[in-house]
This record gives structure tokens, C-alpha cells and sequence, in this order.
């Protein structure tokens, strides 16, 4: 359905930005083979550019030719020492051999560039385009074909840390914007052939490079092919960042909930591969998507498996716990303060109704104006420069909160409530995640001002039931809960011991659903053997054995 | 076509919702409501009762109700006398508020409560309700149909029978809790924690009450000088008429035949062949109950096991320091205990109250006989008077304490 | 419909178990107790046993044609028109049930804890909830009983638990009081129409993965939540006896309010209790809801059921107004309850019938004209 949706969408959008203007008018007309026609006409599409260079030289001291590049996106070094220095001073082996027109093309890029990246093409379109990627494109008088030389060299920063997705034990590779590194780190992590790469191109005007990523053999072929066919419908003028294309592959664009996991993370990337799911990058964008997904992967770090299993299991509930409770904490809070004061302890039931005695509104609006209120300080804090938004979150928090106290327009358990639902929502280690938790926030903060705790598990059955009848490319959202899948179910509120799963979560319907190899399930009776070594030395050597079998699993 | 299903859900759910807008209907903020945290309940006096305004009848026109006149004093907690946190020291000041209002029946009096309250008056907090003697042996039934009917009141809210006025435990002011009537609510509640008294809140009550074979018993409660309340015995009922109390050791026999396992009473046992006496403590009990006919008429047999422990011996001159000294301790034990149950089970025959539920026993064990000759409580009555009873009790000390002799 | 059949044997059994527990849980031990004093829960497993005879004919009759509902295969049984008409009369009757238990409900509500807010409002808040779900295809709608399932035997279980401390075992005896037997026939009968949810599997068998294993479905769906109903009778009795639970409308809620947790941590369990409960009200509603719409797409021949669930919804909202107050509303229950139990035992042992003499009398002619 949604992918019909798509599709209507881009069609009803009228073609009013034709990608290219200027190339648009000389359409796919061929080069000619004269060299001053050719210049002419790149000079006519990129003529008023001030890095066009056009450089005549003559090749082999006989052929006169010339390169073109845009100097703003190659590598000078590379031009000089690898193209312009084999072409001008002719190489000792081709030293008396002839050379004509017909065979110039062939000797020049079998023998003579000292570059791995040579192609011919005869067509002006593709001429500029190649120019506007950073290749450089020698033209020779007479010959009909221009060589294009990948020389491009675009800035990029260095891979750091990734920023949103912090964990204190694990890998501290983040991706970057550049497309060829990010699928360089993942090829680091996965040499195997299984791990395949497609591109294809999306954006009029950006012409982004897309790369979908997916184990062979492991992902399922149909989520693959049905990942492709949203992506190839999608005809847009730009894609800036991996989020555009988030926003035409996923299945329910009005659902508050994300349908698609973006990470900075390449490991995270990864074990995502590895349990079948499909990852997309996009060129300029320092995100990986990875779909199919279910939401109790968006509890989940790539910590809770670094670590070990009571140590991951124990975080993961306390993350549960916060992501409860920046759901339903406020809403709690105002139809116990306000339709049901009797589930308080007396006593603590008279110290509420003291503090808030000087408080004019009703706990609904209270609450909802702190809440606001808190939202306007988080996006402050995010759009203020590092050096202030660390000083203003602290003078925001404290000074408000007390001032509002003080000043009678809030009472302190209030503030209580608000800041731990703050804190709470903090927890969740995906930001789109928490969002949706934050925005669904307040409607059920209204309903439990209309009809208390009633209102609150309406609230909550019809945040449930949306998820339960989401779908993320075919895979129901809440598996392995429901839809039930015992497999998956060990890994969803604690994280069992990786030698309890050896099989891929089976909701992903992944081709190859074996993890572990069969004797690595051992591992807990050669726990109990090693113990027994003093007594019988026999079983030591098994022991290796077994260890290095699993862990090669594992990886 | 997915465009229009939207719209039109848009459109149904804000109509829907415009209503509900409007509404909040339930809310109330916990410091708009006057929280009700005890409730004492007298018979109105003379002068009191030329006081009563006409709230909910209009003079005579309306069929005033027979009972006696009823004054109703709530003891209500004053937002922010009670502050947040850590007390702050020099709060003389009383937190909570009592209001005293007279009425026919128990919401005749709550209708007068609220006329001089400017909150709602909010029941969900009510933990102790104390009823004057006077009125309880008048019968307790008048309060309790409120007390059901209204979702507010806690099925764990504690009933207790006062011996003096039940105004005087709302004007009381313990120095051990902040809130005088949670002191209240926990003498009962720690009292039947420790084993001083059987469990007793107003769910329990109700129950026993409605049940067929078994009569009523509540906590009786005396005021000790100003400031001290004493769990002074036991209030027993016939239907829902106090009868009479025990004295405050007859409430561990009640809770022996009853097969309360939690002992929490002592009793000082004379040693055989001394002139002195230790103290012996239950530590616990295991009762069983027999019930059979006996030519016709209805026969009870008790057995109680009794672990005891020896807490405190009177002077030095008794040497516990061999078995054969506990085991005499043991009997003269028995035969006390024995000797006060069969007074107690006399005594409560003599006024018609099972408060053991021995009829419960005989309507679930030999039901032809029950459904022949009892089937309701009234008959069951008469018939308690008529049993017969036989008890055996059997003390084992187990312990005596650090010391050797 | 085209929805692929995905059902499992486990969604199955969820999908009764969170049919058949709802509201009725909550004046189930009062209508046990009334029947048969003492032997309330003899009375209920005899009212459960009756469920689930029908459950099983139910089940076996949709195994034989494990492509159909009742709605379609009752016109192959017994003829187009005449299977039509009955199949208008199991629709209606499970539209009655609908509003019915979302009056019940909120007849609850509005008695125990929103005692100001509009008995029309929390009607229509449950039918909304119920109406806006029923969008979904069959899959999802198997997907969301299976999830609740857990939130709904778990507050039951709790209280049970913590309850028992004050059980009086005395109470439950004797097993077999000695009632009218009229009486306790007619109790029973009432316990047998609070499982009447569990016609749903009619429909659920068409989409299971695989329908041979629909017995099992049942036969568990059936075990689990007649346990829990016979649980909660049993600890309801023990605990308050059979005179206290005749004083009382909700005996379970009023278990819940007498029920203290260990440290106090929450002071009043029953309105915790209800709260919780909002969610197995809402499958019960959800699941008779969509039976309800279901089958009349299949009776008229449509090919989707989104609309018709707005459709119905105002109708729904009348029928559940119908009753004066409290006390007529439950009157009106136990009538329906029992009149149903012809449409939902009666009218498929019928069908069973004249199927099994059906097919006998095929095998005969293909015997003889062999």
C-alpha cells in the first residue's frame, strides 16, 4: 500500500526542476572529434565557472589534446604527476612504436596513465557529468572518444566517535558523510563475498549515491528486492541525507513511531547485516538505515552485547523501565494527584495536598505547562552553541524549577515527576524513539486529565494497538512479542547469554537462520570440565577447541 | 481512498472529542478535596440535637428516621499544616481540623459535614472509624450500608468500639505520628501485626457479619490518661449489637480457639508446689477444630497446641534450670488456658455471640444437620446456647530465653 | 479477503483466552454464589464444562470446512436462505453482546471510580477504542489479543495471590449444598454464556496456518481461562463467603479492594485492578466487535469491513443505552446470556447434525451408484 503511495506521490509532483538546464538543451548529442568543438561546447554549459580548467598540451609531443576538470574537486597532484607527466613525456617503452589516431586511446590507457580508473565515453552529457564528479577528461583532436580519469577529491573529516550513540564498552568508529569510507568500515568489519554492496543513484539534482547493503544468503531475498523497488520509485530533486529517503520507504508515514532505524554506528550496522536485516547509506549523510525493524530494537545498544549477559540484561530493564516511564509518568501523576488520591500512602497523600495547596491550576495544566516548557529548554539546549547550552541546561533546570516552586506555579513533587520523565526519556538509546514516546506524551496526558487512570490505559491500548498493526517491510512491528517467535523472544526484555540464541531472530525470516555452530552450545559443560581439569587433564584440549569454534561464530 | 477514511476519522473524532472537552468531570485536586482521615461516631445529646439544621429534610414534612440522633465527629487533615519532607521544628500548630455535625443517620450526618466544608468531603483516606460503646450496643447496622454503598471507603479501614465518647479519639493529639488518627489506624493494625489482636478491619467485619454461623467481634479500645489509647479487650457482638467485651488477656484465648497462629500474649502461670509464678508467652498455636452431634445436639472439640516461651520469672527462688520443672510449667499452663476458654466460650454462650464461628464449622461439616435444623443465623443463635464443648490444650515451652537458670 | 493464513495454534488459544475473560469476571462469583450458595464452584465448572462442549462442537464443525465461517458454511449446511436467516440471528445476537459488555463496563466505571463523569461517555470511549482496532485485518487482530493476553491473567493472578491470606476454607464447604437444582441449572447456564466470546473461533479457523489444529486451540483456550474463572470463584468464596459476596454487585473487584499489597506500596488495589481490567474489557469488545462486522461482510458479500465498523458503531451505542439502570442491565444479561446459548451451542449442534447426516448420505449414494 505504502509503496503505492510512493509512487503516486512523485507522479502527481509536476517536473518543474528539470535537473539540468544547460545539459538539458544539448540532450545526449555525441562529441565531436575536433577538439575545438568539444571545448566549445563544455564551455558553453560550464563556461562561467571559475574552476573550469581547460588545459591544451599536445600527447606524446604530437597529438594536440586537452584536459578538463573542475579544480575544485580533484586531486592537482595526481593530475600532474599520473596523467599530465606519462601523456606529455613519452614513456621510454612506447619509444619508437607508432602511433596513429586510431590506436592513440588504447595505448594510452593500457600503457600509459599511471591510473586504475580510465574510461572512454563520447557524449557530451556524460562529459559534464564526469566533470561535475571530479573525473578529468582528456580530449584528443580528431578522436571521437574522451578519455574520463577518476581524479576526484572531495574533503572529509575524520572518523570520529559517533555522537548520539555513546557506549562506554564497545567500538568508537562512528560513520562520516563520504559514502566510500562508510562502506569501507563495513567492509573492514565483514570480508566475506556474502557482503554485498548495490548502488544505485536517487536525487535529480543531488544525484546522491545509494548503497544497499546486505549479507547474501542470509537476508531475506524478498525484503531486499522489495527495498530496491521503493528506492527506484523514488524520484526527487535532492537527497541530502538518509533521513529523505527514511521518509518514502517506510510503511506508515502518519505513525509516530520510526519504521526504520537510522545509526551512526558501523558495528551497530553490522550486526544488523548479520541478523538479516538490509542497511541503505547514502552519499553526504553520516547515517546508515536500517530496515526491516521491530521497536524492541530500539531499546537495545550494541553494548548490551559487548557486555556481559546479567550486566546487558539488568541495563536493558532499567531502559525499559525509563522508557515506561517517560510515557506514562506525568499522566500517572495527575490522575493520582487529581481522581485518585487514595492509591497514596495517607500520609504521603497530606504532605501532596500541602504542597500543592498554593498551586492556582488544575495538576493537568500544571503539568502540561512544565512539560512544554522543559520541550522549549531541550530544543534550546540543542541549538545553542556547546559552550552556552551547557550552562543554560543547568541554570534552566535548577533556577526554573525552583523559581516555579517558589513562586507557587508549581509544587515541588511536580518537578520531581517532570524531571524524572526527562531523565527517562533520555534513557532510550534511540533519539527517534524517544521522540515518538515524548510526543505521545501529552495526548495521554489530556486523556488521564479527562478520565484519570482510565484514561490512561485507553491511552495507552491505542498507542499499542498501532503498534501491534505496524508493519516495517512486512515485518509485524512488535514481533518477536507478538506475532510470537520464541527465538527472538530471549533477546527482548533481558539479553540472554549468546550461547542461548544460536539462531537469528526468525520474525526477519532470514534465508540462513543458524548463528552458532552446534557444538558451541557446549560451552557451559566444558565450564563444568575445565573445572574438573586437575582431575583429568584429557579434557583441557577440548576446551580450546570449543572456544575457538564459538567465537569464530560469533563474529 | 486512504485520503478520505482520515478525513472522516478526523472529522468523527473531534466531534466526539468536543464533549469530551467539556469535560473533567471526575477531577478533583487532592488539595480541593477535605480528606476525611478518622470518623468518631456518638450518640447526640440533648443540646446537641436542637442544633441539627435542616440539610437534608425539610422539617417534619419528610418521615424523619426513628433511631436515636447520631453526632459525627471527622477528623479532617488541613493541606499544608503537614508539610513535605522532614518535620520542621515548632509546628505547634493542630494539622488536622475536627468538625463536629449531628444527623439521623450516618449521611444525614455526612450532607451536615459538607454544608460546613468548603471542599468535598473525600472518604478515600478514611482509615479508622471509632464507635462509642453506647451506640454500638445499639447496633451497628445504620452505618454500615453507607459505608458499602460508598467506592471510597477502603475495605481495610479499621472499625474499633470506643469505652469512653468517640469525640474525645478525634480531639486526641499522640506524640508518636504526625497525623493523630494514623496513630490511630496503627494501633490496630501493628497490634494485630504483633499478635495482640486477631485480624480486624471493616471488610472482615462484614463479612463475618453476613456470614450464617458466626457473630461479630471488634477491637475495644479505652483512653489511658491524655495522650495514651489501650487496647482494652475485645467488643463482641449478637447480629450487630455489641454485647460485651473481654478483658484484653481473653483476646489471645479468642485468638487460640479461633487458631490464630501469631501468639503475643502472656500470662504469669503459678509453678506447682511454689508460691511464685513465671511469666509464659505464646509464641504460637495450632487449633483444630471437631465438630459432631452428640444425641442430637451440636458438640464442639477443641485442641490446641500452645509453643510458649518463658519470659520472666517472678523471684529467684524458682530454679528453671531442669526439664521436669518446664514440663510441670507446661501443664499448670494447660490447665490455665483451658480453664479460661471454657470461660470465655460460657460467657460468650450466655450472650448469644458465636464469635468463634463454631456454627460456621457445623454448616460446612454436617450440612444435613444445619440445613434440618439452623439454615439462619437467628436459629443458629439459640442453638449456640444450647452446645456443649470440650477442650484440650497441650503447651510446650521450647524456650526460655539467654539465660540457664 | 487475501490476508495470508498466518494464524498460529498459539495466537489461537490467546485470542479465546482473551475473548472469554472480561467484564463478566467481575459478577461471576455473585451470579456462582446465587445459584448454588457453597457449591458456586461446582456450579461453575459445571457451567464451564457446557462451554466447552459447545466450544468443541463449535471447533469440530469449523474443522470440516476449515475455509469457511459459520456464516458462509451454515448456507452450504442447511441452504442458502435458511443459513442466511440464522446467520442474521448470530450477527444481532453478538451485536447485543457488544453493547452489552460496553455498557456493563461502563457501568462499572462510573459506579466505582468515575462516579461524575457520563455513563455515555465511558460507553462510548470503549466502543471507539473497540470500533477504531477492528480496522485492522485478521492477523493484526491475532497479533493484539496475543499481546494483552499476559496483562490480563496477570493482575487476576496477583490478587488472587495476595487474597488468600485471609481465605477461610470453611467457607467452600459443603462442596454440594443441597440447592435447588433449578436454580443451579440456571446458574449454570450463565456461567456457560460468559464464555460465549469463544464462538470468535468460527472465524478464526479460516485463517489459521493450520486448522487441524484448532481442538488443541480451543481445548487450551478453554483450560486456561475456565481455570482462572473457577480460580477466582474458589478464592472469592474462600474469602468472603457465600452471604458476604450476595451483598455484593462486583465480588471480584471488591477481592481487589480487600486485597493489600505487602509494604503498602499501593493502597487500593481494586482501582489499580480496574484500570488494568479496561484492557481485558477491550479484547472481549474488540474480538465480538469485529466477529460482529466480519460476518456481516461475509453475509452480504463485501470485500472490506473498515467502513462497516463506523457503520455499526451508533447502533452499537443505542442498544447499550437500552437498559434503565444497574440492576435491569444485569437482569437483561442473564436473560440474553442464556437465551444465547441456543444460537451459540445449540444452533452449530444443529448444523453439526444435519452435516454428519449430510455427508452419510453421500458416502451411501456414492456407494450405491458405485
Amino acid at each position: 500500500m505504502s509503496l503505492f503511495r510512493t509512487k503516486k506521490r512523485s507522479i502527481k509532483k509536476p517536473q518543474l526542476l528539470t535537473p539540468s538546464k544547460l545539459g538539458e538543451e544539448k540532450g545526449s548529442t555525441p562529441t565531436s572529434s575536433s577538439l575545438i568543438e568539444t571545448e566549445k561546447a563544455v564551455k558553453e554549459i560550464l563556461g562561467v565557472n571559475g574552476d573550469l580548467q581547460i588545459k591544451h598540451f599536445k600527447v606524446f609531443g604530437q597529438f594536440s589534446a586537452a584536459s578538463v576538470y573542475l579544480s575544485s574537486l580533484v586531486n592537482q597532484d595526481v593530475i600532474n604527476q599520473d596523467i599530465l607527466k606519462p601523456l606529455m613525456y613519452e614513456p621510454e617503452h612506447l619509444m619508437g612504436r607508432e602511433k596513429t589516431l586510431n590506436n592513440l586511446i588504447n595505448l594510452i590507457i593500457t600503457e600509459t596513465l599511471y591510473h586504475s580508473q580510465a574510461k572512454t565515453d563520447a557524449n557530451i552529457d556524460e562529459l559534464i557529468g564526469g566533470l561535475l564528479l571530479g573525473e578529468t577528461v582528456i580530449i584528443i583532436d580528431g578522436v571521437k572518444e574522451a578519455i574520463h580519469i577518476d581524479t576526484r577529491k572531495v574533503e572529509k573529516r575524520a572518523i570520529a566517535q559517533p555522537e548520539t550513540e555513546q557506549v562506554i564498552l564497545g567500538p568508537r568508529e562512528g560513520f562520516i558523510e563520504n559514502i566510500s569510507t562508510n562502506i569501507s568500515l563495513l567492509r573492514y568489519r565483514l570480508p566475506t563475498p556474502d557482503f554485498q554492496v548495490k548502488t544505485l543513484k536517487i536525487g535529480r539534482l543531488t544525484k546522491s549515491t545509494v548503497a544497499i547493503c546486505y549479507l547474501k544468503g542470509i537476508a531475506n531475498e524478498t525484503v531486499i528486492k522489495e527495498v530496491e523497488k521503493r528506492l527506484s520509485e523514488i524520484d526527487i530533486d535532492a537527497i541530502l541525507d538518509v533521513g529523505y529517503l527514511e521518509q518514502f520507504i517506510e510503511d506508515n508515514p502518519f505513525s509516530p513511531f520510526p519504521q526504520t532505524q537510522s545509526t551512526e554506528r558501523p558495528d551497530k550496522t553490522v550486526a544488523n547485516l548479520i541478523e538479516g536485516r538490509v542497511a541503505i547509506l547514502v552519499d553526504g549523510s553520516p547515517f546508515s538505515l536500517v530496515v526491516p525493524v521491530v521497536f524492541n530494537q530500539f531499546y537495545q545498544t550494541t553494548e548490551d552485547y559487548s557486555s556481559r549477559f546479567l550486566m546487558g540484561s539488568f541495563v536493558r530493564l532499567a531502559r525499559m523501565l525509563a522508557l515506561v516511564f517517560s510515557l506514562i509518568f506525568p499522566s500517572l501523576y495527575v490522575s493520582l494527584i487529581s481522581f485518585n488520591p487514595e492509591l497514596l500512602p495517607t500520609e504521603f497523600a497530606v504532605a501532596v495536598a500541602g504542597g500543592r495547596a498554593g498551586v492556582p491550576y488544575p495538576a493537568v495544566i500544571e503539568v502540561l505547562i512544565i512539560e512544554v516548557s522543559m520541550e522549549i529548554l531541550r530544543e534550546a539546549t540543542v541549538r545553542l552553541p556547546k559552550q552556552v547550552g551547557g550552562a543554560l541546561s543547568i541554570v534552566g533546570v535548577l533556577v526554573i524549577g525552583q523559581a516555579a516552586v517558589e513562586a507557587g506555579l508549581a509544587s515541588p513533587i511536580t518537578v520531581v515527576v517532570i524531571a524524572l520523565t526527562t531523565i527517562g526519556s533520555f534513557a532510550t538509546p534511540t533519539y527517534t524513539a524517544a521522540f515518538a514516546l515524548r510526543m505521545l506524551r501529552f495526548p495521554i496526558m489530556i486523556l488521564s486529565g479527562i478520565f484519570g487512570l482510565y484514561g490512561i490505559m485507553v491511552g495507552v491500548i491505542f498507542i499499542f494497538n498501532h503498534m501491534l498493526s505496524l508493519k516495517s517491510f512486512g515485518v509485524p512491528y512488535m514481533a518477536p512479542v507478538s506475532p510470537e517467535n520464541y527465538q527472538g523472544m530471549k533477546d527482548v526484555i533481558i539479553r540472554s547469554p549468546l550461547w542461548w540464541m544460536p539462531k537469528r531472530p526468525g520474525f526477519l525470516q532470514p534465508s540462513n537462520q543458524n548463528r552458532l555452530s552446534k557444538n558451541a552450545n557446549k560451552i557451559l559443560e566444558h565450564n563444568k570440565v575445565g573445572n574438573d581439569q586437575r582431575e583429568d587433564t584429557t579434557n583441557g584440549g577440548s576446551k580450546g577447541d570449543h572456544n575457538t569454534s564459538s567465537n569464530d561464530n560469533l563474529n | 481512498m486512504w485520503q478520505n477514511h482520515r478525513e472522516i476519522k478526523v472529522v468523527i473524532l473531534f466531534f466526539i472529542l468536543i464533549p469530551i472537552l467539556s469535560g473533567c468531570w471526575d477531577s478533583k485536586e487532592i488539595e480541593k478535596r477535605a480528606n476525611v482521615l478518622a470518623i468518631g461516631i456518638d450518640k447526640a445529646s440533648e443540646e446537641e440535637r436542637k442544633m441539627e439544621e435542616d440539610v437534608s429534610h425539610l422539617g417534619k414534612k419528610f418521615p424523619i428516621p426513628d433511631e436515636e440522633m447520631i453526632k459525627v465527629t471527622a477528623q479532617i487533615a488541613v493541606p499544608g499544616r503537614i508539610p513535605l519532607g522532614p518535620q520542621q521544628p515548632g509546628g505547634a500548630v493542630k494539622p488536622v481540623l475536627v468538625v463536629k455535625v449531628i444527623g439521623h443517620t450516618f449521611q444525614d450526618a455526612m450532607l451536615n459535614l459538607q454544608q460546613e466544608l468548603a471542599d468535598e468531603v473525600f472518604l478515600g483516606h478514611l482509615r479508622i472509624i471509632v464507635i462509642s460503646e453506647e451506640i454500638a450496643r445499639k447496633g451497628t447496622s445504620r452505618f454500615n450500608d453507607l459505608l458499602r454503598r460508598n467506592p471510597e471507603i477502603r475495605r481495610t479501614a479499621s472499625l474499633v468500639v470506643s469505652k469512653e465518647t468517640a469525640s474525645k479519639y478525634m480531639d486526641l493529639t499522640p506524640e508518636l505520628e504526625r497525623i493523630p488518627s494514623l496513630y490511630l489506624a496503627d494501633i490496630v493494625d501493628n497490634l494485630t501485626a504483633i499478635g495482640k489482636f486477631p485480624p480486624s478491619f471493616i471488610g472482615l467485619f462484614w463479612t463475618i457479619y453476613s456470614s450464617k454461623g458466626q457473630d461479630t467481634y471488634l477491637p475495644y479500645l479505652a483512653l489511658k490518661g491524655k495522650k495514651t489509647i489501650q487496647l482494652n479487650g475485645l467488643a463482641y457482638f449478637h447480629g450487630d449489637k455489641m454485647v460485651g467485651k473481654t478483658s484484653p488477656l481473653e483476646i489471645g484465648v479468642f485468638m487460640a480457639v479461633r487458631g490464630i497462629g501469631r501468639g503475643g500474649y502472656g500470662a504469669f502461670v503459678e509453678v506447682p508446689g511454689e508460691d511464685e509464678s513465671v511469666l509464659v508467652r505464646a509464641v504460637s498455636r495450632k487449633t483444630r477444630t471437631k465438630v459432631k452431634l452428640k444425641n442430637g445436639i451440636p458438640h464442639v472439640s477443641i485442641r490446641i497446641q500452645y509453643e510458649s516461651e518463658i519470659d520472666e520469672k517472678e523471684s529467684a527462688k524458682i530454679l528453671l534450670s531442669d526439664s521436669d520443672m518446664l514440663k510441670k510449667i507446661e501443664k499448670e499452663s494447660s490447665k490455665n488456658t483451658k480453664k479460661s476458654i471454657e470461660k470465655l466460650i460460657a460467657k460468650t454462650q450466655k450472650l448469644n455471640s458465636d464469635i468463634f464461628g463454631f456454627g460456621e464449622h457445623f454448616r460446612a461439616k454436617l450440612p444435613q444437620y444445619w440445613n434440618k435444623n439452623v439454615k439462619t443465623k437467628e436459629k443458629w443463635s439459640e442453638i449456640y446456647k444450647t452446645i456443649t464443648f470440650d477442650v484440650k490444650v497441650d503447651s510446650h515451652i521450647h524456650r526460655v530465653g539467654m539465660k540457664s537458670k | 479477503m487475501g490476508d495470508p493464513k498466518e494464524i498460529t495454534t498459539l495466537q489461537a488459544t490467546t485470542i479465546l483466552i482473551s475473548t472469554i475473560i472480561g467484564v463478566g469476571v467481575l459478577p461471576l462469583p455473585l451470579f456462582a454464589v446465587r445459584a448454588g450458595e457453597t457449591s458456586a464452584p461446582f456450579v461453575t465448572l459445571t457451567g464451564i464444562l457446557l462451554a466447552a462442549i459447545g466450544l468443541m462442537i463449535l471447533t469440530y464443525l469449523g474443522m470440516r470446512h476449515p475455509k469457511k465461517t459459520i456464516i458462509t458454511y451454515s448456507q452450504d449446511i442447511i441452504g442458502k436462505w435458511l443459513g442466511k436467516l440464522f446467520s442474521i440471528f448470530v450477527i444481532f445476537f453478538f451485536v447485543i453482546l457488544t453493547s452489552l459488555a460496553a455498557r456493563e463496563f461502563g457501568a462499572v466505571v462510573v459506579t466505582a471510580v468515575l462516579r461524575e463523569t457520563p455513563l455515555e461517555v465511558t460507553v462510548i470511549v470503549m466502543l471507539l477504542l473497540a470500533s477504531i482496532s477492528c480496522r485492522n485485518n485478521i492477523n493484526v487482530f491475532s497479533y493484539i489479543h496475543n499481546f494483552y493476553v499476559p496483562m490480563i491473567l496477570a493482575p487476576v493472578l496477583i490478587v488472587v495471590a495476595f487474597s488468600l491470606k485471609n481465605a477461610n476454607s470453611l467457607y467452600l464447604r459443603p462442596i454440594f449444598s443441597g440447592n435447588d437444582i433449578r436454580d443451579m441449572a440456571a446458574g449454570m447456564l450463565t456461567i456457560s454464556a460468559l464464555f460465549q466470546g469463544s464462538f470468535i473461533i468460527t472465524m478464526i479457523i479460516p485463517s489459521m496456518k493450520s486448522p487441524k489444529k484448532a481442538l488443541k486451540a480451543s481445548f487450551w483456550g478453554i483450560l486456561v481461562s475456565g481455570g482462572l474463572y473457577l480460580l477466582i470463584v474458589i478464592a472469592t468464596v474462600a474469602i468472603f463467603g457465600p452471604e458476604e459476596i450476595k451483598q455484593i454487585f462486583w465480588p471480584t473487584l471488591e477481592l481487589a479492594r480487600t486485597t493489600a499489597i505487602p509494604g503498602n506500596i499501593l493502597q487500593r488495589l481494586d482501582i489499580i485492578f480496574l484500570a488494568v481490567w479496561v484492557l481485558a474489557v477491550f479484547t472481549t469488545l474488540f474480538s465480538s466487535y469485529y466477529f460482529s462486522i466480519h460476518s456481516i461482510k461475509e453475509l452480504l458479500g463485501l470485500k472490506d469491513h473498515k467502513m462497516l465498523s463506523y457503520f455499526i458503531l451508533p447502533f452499537v451505542f443505542f442498544l447499550a443505552m437500552l437498559p434503565q439502570n444497574i440492576l435491569h442491565m444485569y437482569e437483561i444479561i442473564q436473560y440474553i446470556g442464556r437465551a444465547g446459548l441456543l444460537i451459540t451451542i445449540m444452533y452449530p449442534a444443529f448444523l453439526l447434525i444435519i452435516d454428519f447426516l449430510r455427508s452419510w448420505r453421500k458416502k451411501k449414494n456414492v456407494a450405491k451408484s458405485s
